[in-house]
C-alpha cells in the first residue's frame, strides 16, 4: 500500500473548482448565499456564548493559579469551601436557560430547511461514485459535475444514490443532505447571490471521495432563460477546440476516476496515446492491441471505437486491462464528438 | 467479608515485606501469568501507549499528506486507509480502553482499600482479549486494510473489497474485551469497598470508572451485534442493511451510534474521574460539590442512551425525532458543565501547586471548556445541518478526545507515577513538554475549526485550494503536538533508568491509594485499611510523607 511513497502519487483531485469562499464579515462562515439566515444568527450566538464562558473559565483559573499559588509546602488553602448552593443552582439554571435558547432557535432552523415551499422548482441530483449527474425541472438534460440555477427561484433536490451513501452540501447555502441508496431524500435553498458555488460529497463514499465535486452556477433569470449552459448545442461548424472545452466537463465527472490526461495509468489505460499529431499538424489514430472474444487483434483508434469503447466497453478490451471493469455510459453523438474532440488535444506529437 | 488474595507470585510471600509488586517476582512468566490488578494495568498502559503512538503516527501521515491540496504523499486509496487506520487505532485501541484498562485498573482496588479487583482471572482475560483484538487490527491491514472509516457505515462497508470483516471481530473482541472490564469493576465497587468507604466516601475517579462500567456492560453489546450483522451481511447477503437486497442503510447508523454516543462517555467519563482527584490534590480542597459530581457521572450515563441521533441530523429523520435528539442533547450538556463549574470552584482559592501534572489538569480544562462548548454549538439543529462532517466536527471531538481524554490520562499518569513506580521524572521536562502539547495540540485543531466552518468535508484526501493555509497551520500544530509527545515518552521512559526517588506522598493526596507503601505490595496495604474521615480530607494529610523519599 506504499508503493506510491516512492513513485509519484497520482494527483487525484478537483481540477477547475468554483472560485474559493468568501468568508462573511465575521471570517467565520462562508458569505450567506441564501435565504437561512437562523444558521447564521444561531451560529454567532452560540459562539458569542461560548466565547464569554470560555473567557470567565480562563480568566477566573489564570487569575487564582498567580493568586494562590503554593509557595511553601505546608501552605493551606485560602478557601475550604465544599459547596455553594445559590452558587451552583446558578450555574445549572443559566447555562440551562440559554441551552433551551440556542435548542429552540436551532429547531424552528430546522424546520425552515426541511420544508420545501410549493413553489419550487424540481430538480434532481443522482450521486454516484464519484459524480454528480444533475437533470432540469421539466426537461430530460443532464449535466455532469456542474449545475445552472436561477437566482431567487426556490430550488428542491430529488436526492438518488445510485450505490452507496453520499452528501449533498453546498456550504454557501448552509444545506446538507445525506443521499441513501433506495430512499429518496429532499434538499431545498434559494440561491439569493449570483455567483459560482462549491457542492461537496460530505459523506465519505470510497477512493474518490473528494473528488465528487460539482460547480454551482447560480445567474440571472435571462441568462438562466436564454441560453442554458449546460447543453449549449454545438455544430460541426464549431472550431474542434470549442467543442472539445464544451464536453471536457463530462471528462472531469465522470472519467477522471480511472483515465489520466498525463500518461499516468490509475484504473484505466492513459488518454494521452490515443492520438498523436503528425509532423503536417494533422492528428490520427494510433494502433491499439485489443482482446475481442478472446483473440488478439490490432486496431486504429477512430470514432467509433471509443464510442464503442464507451457504449459497450466489453465489446474490444485494451491489453492489459483485459480484466479491468469499465461501466458502459449511454453519451450521445454529439457528447462523443465533443471527447473524441478533447482526447486529440492530448495527442503528442509522432517520432 | 472475605477477600481474593491473588493466587500467583506464590514467592511473595517469602519474599519478606520490603517487596513491592515490581520486583516480587521477575521473568517473563511472572508477567504474562499475573492476576496482580498494578501488573496488569501496566501491561495495558504498554499496550495503549503502543497503539496510542501507531495511532499518533498515522495521524501525522494524514497531516503531512493534505499539506497540498492535492494531497502530497498517498494515492487517494491509501490515505483512506491511513484515516480509517487513525480513527480505528484511536478509538478502539486506545481511547475506550486506556484510562480503565491502566490506571482504572491500577488505582481502583487501591482506592477502595481493596487487594485486588473482584474477579483477578477475568482482569487478566479481559487484556489477553485486547491484545488478540489488537492482533487482529493489525492482521486486518495485513490482509489489504480497510478504508471504511471508523464508523463502518453500510452499505459502503459491505461492497469495499477489503479486510472489513477481520477488523469486524478485532471490534468484536475488543468490545468484550470492555465488556468484561466494566463487570468487574462494578462488581469491586459493590463488594470490596474498605470497612468505613460508603458510597460517598469513594473518590470521584471510583465513581466515574463506576458510571462508566455500566456503559461499557449495557452500550458495547450492541456494537458487538452490529458488526457481527455487517459481518453475515457481507458473507452471506442477508439483507439488514444493504439497500440492494431490501435492507436499510440507515438501520446501521442507529445502531452504530446506539453503542458509539454513550462509547463517547465511556471514553469521557474516566478523564473526568481523574481531573476531579488532581484538581483536589494539587489545590489540596476538597472536592467543590463532590455529591453533584457524582451524581452527574451518574446522569450523564444514563441521559447518553438518548441522544445518539444527533449523528443523524442530515440522514432525513422525522421532525420528531430531530426535535427530541435535538433537545435530550442540550440537555446532557448540563451535567458536563456542572462538572467543568465544580473543578474551576475547587481550584479557586486554593493552595495550588504548579507541578506538571497540574499543569496538564489545567490545560485540560482549558481545552475541555472549548470542546465542550463546541459541541454545543454542534447540537443547535440548524447549524448542524450546516457544520456535519467537517472539520468543524472533527476539531470539535479532538478537543475532546485527543485535546481532553488523551491530556487527562497524561496528567493521570504523571499525578501516579511516582505512586506507581516510586521513582519521579524530570519535572522541568515535564513543564515544558506539556507547554509544547498545549501549544501544539491548539495550532493543530484551531484552523480545523475555522475552515470546517467554511465548508471543508471530512476524509478528504485532497481538497479545494480554498482551505490550503488552515491545512498548512494545521500540519504545523500536528509536528509541534509530535515533537512534544515524543519528549513526554522520552523522559517518562527516561525516569525508569535513571532512578531518581520519589516521595512516599509524592504530591500530598490524601485517597487511599497514598496510604498505601509506594511503590504498593501485592496485596497493596500493609494492614488493612479502615477509613474513618470522609473523602478529601485534608486536614489528615501528614506533610512529613511528602518529604519521606521511598526508600
Ligand atoms: C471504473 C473505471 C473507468 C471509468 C469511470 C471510465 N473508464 Fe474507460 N476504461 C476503463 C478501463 C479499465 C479500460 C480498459 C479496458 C477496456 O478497454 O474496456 C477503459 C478503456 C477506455 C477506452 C479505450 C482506451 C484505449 O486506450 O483504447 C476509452 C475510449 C474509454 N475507456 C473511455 C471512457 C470514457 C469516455 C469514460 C467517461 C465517460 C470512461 N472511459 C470512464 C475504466 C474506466
Ligand atoms: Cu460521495
Ligand atoms: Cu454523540
Amino acid at each position: 500500500m506504499f508503493a506510491h511513497l516512492i513513485q509519484d502519487p497520482p494527483k487525484n483531485f478537483v481540477e477547475d473548482p468554483a472560485p474559493p469562499v468568501v468568508p462573511d464579515a465575521a471570517g467565520q462562515l462562508p458569505r450567506l448565499a441564501s435565504t437561512f439566515t437562523d444558521v447564521d444568527g444561531l451560529y454567532y450566538f452560540t459562539i458569542v456564548v461560548c466565547i464569554f464562558f470560555f473567557v470567565l473559565i480562563a480568566g477566573v483559573l489564570a487569575y487564582t493559579v498567580v493568586a494562590h499559588r503554593r509557595k511553601t509546602i505546608d501552605q493551606a488553602p485560602a478557601s475550604n469551601a465544599t459547596h455553594n448552593t445559590p452558587l451552583e443552582v446558578v450555574w445549572t439554571v443559566v447555562p440551562l436557560i440559554i441551552v433551551m435558547v440556542m435548542f429552540a432557535w436551532g429547531f424552528k432552523g430546522s424546520i425552515d430547511m426541511t420544508t420545501v415551499p410549493v413553489d419550487a422548482r424540481w430538480y434532481k441530483a443522482t450521486a454516484k461514485q464519484w459524480n454528480w449527474t444533475f437533470t432540469y425541472p421539466n426537461s430530460t438534460q443532464e449535466s455532469y459535475g456542474e449545475l445552472w440555477l436561477e437566482v431567487d427561484k426556490n430550488a428542491a433536490f430529488v436526492l438518488e444514490s445510485t450505490d452507496v451513501l453520499h452528501a449533498f452540501y453546498m456550504p454557501s447555502m448552509r444545506v446538507k443532505r445525506d443521499v441513501i441508496p433506495g430512499r429518496n431524500q429532499t434538499v431545498w435553498f434559494r440561491p439569493t447571490e449570483v455567483g459560482v458555488y462549491h457542492l461537496f460529497c460530505a459523506e465519505y463514499c470510497g477512493n474518490d471521495h473528494s473528488r465528487m465535486y460539482a460547480k454551482v452556477n447560480v445567474v440571472t433569470a435571462e441568462q438562466y432563460a436564454s441560453k442554458p449552459p449546460p447543453w449549449v448545442k454545438w455544430d460541426d461548424s464549431t472550431p474542434s477546440a470549442a467543442a472539445a472545452s464544451a464536453e471536457k466537463q463530462i471528462y472531469r465527472t465522470l472519467c477522471l476516476a480511472c483515465h489520466t490526461t498525463n500518461g499516468a495509468q490509475l484504473v484505466g489505460p492513459s488518454w494521452t496515446n490515443l492520438f498523436v499529431r503528425q509532423a503536417d499538424g494533422t492528428v490520427v489514430g494510433a494502433q491499439r492491441e485489443v482482446v475481442v472474444a478472446g483473440q488478439r487483434q490490432t486496431i486504429t483508434v477512430d470514432e467509433a471505437y471509443i464510442a464503442e469503447s464507451i457504449r459497450k466497453p466489453d465489446a474490444k478490451k485494451v491489453i492489459g486491462f483485459e480484466n479491468l471493469p469499465m461501466a458502459a455510459f449511454a453519451l450521445d453523438d454529439q457528447k462523443i464528438k465533443g471527447l473524441v474532440e478533447f482526447m486529440k488535444t492530448l495527442a503528442p506529437a509522432a517520432k | 467479608m472475605t477477600t481474593n488474595v491473588p493466587a500467583l507470585d506464590a514467592g511473595a510471600a517469602a519474599a519478606g515485606p520490603r517487596r513491592n509488586f515490581l520486583d516480587v517476582a521477575t521473568g517473563f512468566w511472572s508477567w504474562a501469568s499475573t492476576l496482580d490488578h498494578k501488573r496488569i494495568g501496566l501491561m495495558y498502559l504498554v499496550g495503549v501507549s503502543l497503539a496510542f503512538l501507531c495511532g499518533g503516527l498515522f495521524a501525522l501521515l494524514v497531516r503531512l499528506h493534505l499539506w497540498e491540496p492535492h494531497g502530497t504523499l498517498f494515492s487517494n486509496a491509501d490515505y483512506n486507509q491511513i484515516f480509517t487506520l487513525h480513527g480505528a487505532f484511536m478509538v478502539f485501541l486506545f481511547v475506550i480502553p486506556a484510562i480503565p484498562g491502566s490506571l482504572g485498573n491500577i488505582l481502583l482496588p487501591l482506592m477502595l482499600g481493596a487487594k485486588d479487583v473482584a474477579l483477578p482471572r477475568l482482569n487478566l482475560l479481559s487484556f489477553y482479549l485486547w491484545l488478540v483484538g489488537a492482533a487482529l487490527a493489525t492482521l486486518a491491514i495485513v490482509f489489504g486494510g480497510f478504508d471504511t472509516g471508523w464508523t463502518f457505515y453500510t452499505p459502503y462497508s459491505l461492497y469495499t473489497e477489503q479486510a472489513v470483516v477481520t477488523i469486524g471481530l478485532a471490534v468484536f473482541v475488543l468490545g468484550f474485551s470492555s465488556i468484561f472490564t466494566g463487570l468487574n469493576f462494578i462488581v469491586t465497587v459493590h463488594k470490596l469497598r474498605a470497612p468505613g468507604m460508603t458510597w460517598f466516601r469513594m473518590p470521584l475517579f471510583v465513581w466515574a470508572l463506576y458510571a462508566t462500567s455500566l456503559l461499557q456492560v449495557l452500550a458495547t453489546p450492541v456494537l458487538g451485534i452490529t458488526v457481527l450483522l455487517v459481518a453475515f451481511e457481507r458473507l452471506y447477503h442477508v439483507g439488514i442493511f444493504d439497500p440492494r437486497l431490501g435492507g436499510d442503510p440507515v438501520l446501521f447508523e442507529h445502531f452504530f451510534w446506539f453503542y458509539s454516543h454513550p462509547a463517547v462517555y465511556i471514553m469521557v467519563l474516566p478523564a473526568f474521574g481523574i481531573i476531579s482527584e488532581l484538581v483536589s490534590v494539587h489545590s489540596r480542597k476538597p472536592v467543590f460539590g463532590y455529591k453533584l459530581i457524582a451524581y452527574s457521572s451518574i446522569a450523564i450515563a444514563v441521559i447518553s442512551f438518548l441522544v445518539w441521533g444527533h449523528h443523524m441530523f442530515t440522514s432525513g429523520q422525522s421532525t420528531y425525532a430531530m426535535f427530541a435528539f435535538s433537545f435530550l442533547t442540550f440537555f446532557v450538556a448540563i451535567p458536563t458543565a456542572i462538572k467543568e463549574f465544580s473543578w474551576v470552584a475547587t481550584v479557586w482559592r486554593g493552595s495550588i501547586a504548579l507541578n506538571s501534572p497540574m499543569l496538564y489538569t489545567l490545560a485540560f480544562l482549558i481545552i475541555f471548556s472549548i470542546g465542550g462548548l463546541t459541541g454545543v454549538i454542534l447540537g443547535a439543529l440548524a447549524v448542524n445541518l450546516h457544520l456535519h462532517d467537517t472539520y468543524f466536527v472533527v476539531a470539535h471531538f479532538h478537543y475532546v478526545m485527543m485535546g481532553s481524554i488523551a491530556v487527562a490520562f497524561f496528567a493521570g499518569l504523571h499525578h501516579w507515577w511516582p505512586k506507581i513506580f516510586g521513582v519521579m521524572y524530570d519535572e522541568f521536562l515535564a513543564k515544558i513538554a506539556c507547554g509544547i502539547i498545549f501549544v501544539g495540540f491548539n495550532a493543530t485543531f484551531i484552523p480545523q475549526f475555522i475552515m470546517g466552518s467554511r465548508g471543508m468535508p471530512r476524509r478528504y484526501a485532497t481538497y479545494v485550494p480554498d482551505y490550503t493555509d488552515f491545512h498548512k497551520a494545521s500540519t504545523i500544530g500536528a509536528i509541534v503536538l509530535g515533537c512534544g509527545i515524543a519528549l513526554m515518552v522520552y523522559y517518562l521512559v527516561a525516569s525508569l533508568f535513571q532512578r531518581r526517588q520519589a516521595m512516599q506522598n509524592h504530591w500530598g493526596g490524601v485517597t487511599l491509594e497514598w496510604h498505601a507503601p509506594t511503590p504498593p505490595p501485592v496485596e497493596n496495604f500493609t494492614t488493612p485499611p479502615v477509613v474513618t474521615t470522609e473523602v478529601y480530607d485534608y486536614s489528615t494529610l501528614d506533610l512529613d510523607t511528602m518529604r519521606r523519599p521511598v526508600q
